[in-house]
């Protein structure tokens, strides 16, 4: 399997962006990602739990406990999918706070909606269809915006920081949760021929669409590594930006703060 | 940064038994009601990082957020270590472990001692969360046989424990019985005795030759 160069400034044509390995037009790769989505929701929870033998529920928590959240904040949990840091946040925040679950692709939102209702968590919690290029929020409003496992998906990655940078208050923090490269040569290449080789027929036998984690793989590939990450937050405004590999870097915790 | 995430899996592990202990506690979960939104901080010495109690509807979230709450009402953080709280619980000497610097308590006292009275007060009826399975008559007979099963290694401990003081006392005679110990230790002060009156003797025997010397000099 030959993976293509990191590139990750997005692509250098202005018109033309990542898909997996694919290139392909700006303007056809939310459409092409909502697809993905599309397919995936109903079966998200559980391939997440088998893809990361439940390890993702472990980051999810770190990524709380990394938040610093308390009773009354306002939080966007960006991309947030199923919902599972929105379910946390929630309770943390309490009926004083606010949580937004918000995602571009609606079958996700769904899937969300329906299980944090199932938990009974209703009462500070609102869903909004959002494209993280262009959130729908006036300037300054959240205290924590978390985006877990889905800027590497963004069509514009810049663009969105700076969205999210103008909705956070003064004093809020953007943490990052997203696939990243591993530290040592042996786990990455143990690592790739899991994501290339394993995961593609998992994502056949349980969510019947192997093409859609054979993307997950790709996109994760194609993704910045920790430190262009890192520089892209700095570029688009946040301060006392830092990361934290986790399971060797497999998946890392980027967090920038707005002054 | 360990693969698994160890801090994170401790606290979901501790989430998850402290909730289920609840929910099966005898005496109801309303008491968690006044805590609402409330965390106590514990950091303990061995851990090295601090772990966050805060309950939110009537359930108890387990967190090892570092974020330090000073100004909060909601908020109390307690220093100290897994020996340390053993003797709280054992000599209620709060403030003197306080003195010590063995323990140091930050924000809301009330908290931790809310906290402290709803854990106290944990009381499960293993028989009847039994029965709720396995049926009535299966939880009796599995009971009976805990118990017979209970008292046998009780007694088979016993046994045991006696056999094997026969046998290092008796047959190897590797140790000897208190009797033996009391007997040797009546001899030692006996020999004790003996050699203080002889040492008095000698010291008067001493003075009195220094005495006929003085004289004859």
């Amino acid at each position: 399997m030959s993976v293509p160069e990191q590139n990750q400034a997005e692509n250098p044509q202005e018109d033309t962006t990542h898909f997996g390995y694919k290139t392909v037009d700006k303007t056809e790769k939310a459409s092409m990602v909502a697809g993905v989505f599309h397919s995936v929701a109903q079966q998200y929870d559980v391939m997440n739990d088998l893809m990361s033998f439940g390890i993702h529920r472990l980051w999810k928590r770190f990524t709380i406990d990394a938040s610093g959240v308390r009773p009354g904040n306002k939080v966007l949990d960006l991309a947030g999918g199923t919902g599972d840091l929105t379910a946390k946040f929630s309770q943390l925040v309490g009926p004083q706070g606010n949580v937004v679950l918000a995602d571009i692709n609606s079958s996700m939102l769904n899937v969300g909606r329906d299980k944090l209702r199932d938990k009974g968590l209703v009462q500070n919690i609102e869903y909004v269809q959002a494209n993280a290029e262009s959130l729908p929020f006036e300037e300054n409003t959240f205290d924590i915006v978390t985006i877990a496992f889905g800027l590497r998906n963004v069509t514009d990655k810049d663009k969105a920081l700076r969205s999210i940078f103008s909705v956070l208050k003064p004093g809020g923090r953007l943490l990052v949760l997203e696939f990243s490269k591993p530290e040592h040569e042996l786990l990455n290449k143990a690592y790739d021929f899991y994501s290339f080789n394993i995961l593609p027929k998992v994502g056949e036998l349980v969510a019947k669409d192997g093409e859609s984690y054979q993307y997950l793989a790709e996109s994760i590939r194609m993704h910045p590594d920790q430190e262009t990450l890192k520089t892209m937050m700095e570029n688009a405004g946040f301060e006392q930006t830092s990361y934290k590999n986790l399971t060797g870097g497999i998946v890392a915790l980027h967090k920038g703060y707005k002054f | 940064m360990s693969i698994l995430l160890h801090q994170q899996l401790l606290c979901s592990a501790l989430e998850v038994i402290i909730n289920k202990a609840l929910a099966l506690n005898t005496h109801g979960s309303q008491t968690l009601a006044k805590l609402e939104l409330h965390t106590l901080c514990v950091h303990l010495s061995e851990l090295g990082f601090p772990v966050n109690f805060t309950v939110s509807a009537n359930k108890v979230l387990v967190n090892s957020s570092e974020e330090f709450r000073s100004d909060d009402e909601l908020f109390c953080r307690i220093d100290t270590s897994l020996s340390t709280l053993q003797q709280l619980k054992r000599e209620q000497q709060l403030t003197e472990l306080i003195k010590q610097e063995k323990l140091d308590i930050l924000g809301n006292i009330k908290i931790a001692q809310q906290f402290a009275s709803i854990m106290e007060n944990i009381d499960i009826d293993w028989q009847t969360e039994l029965a709720k399975h396995i049926g009535d008559v299966a939880t009796y007979k599995t009971v009976q046989a805990g118990k017979f099963v209970a008292d046998k290694v009780n007694f088979a401990a016993q046994q045991i424990q006696a056999d094997a003081s026969e046998w290092l006392i008796h047959e190897k005679q590797l140790v000897v019985t208190k009797n033996k110990i009391d007997d040797f230790n009546q001899q030692v002060n006996e020999v004790s005795a003996q050699t203080e009156q002889l040492s008095k003797r000698l010291e008067k025997l001493h003075q009195q030759l220094s005495a006929l010397a003085g004289e004859q000099g």
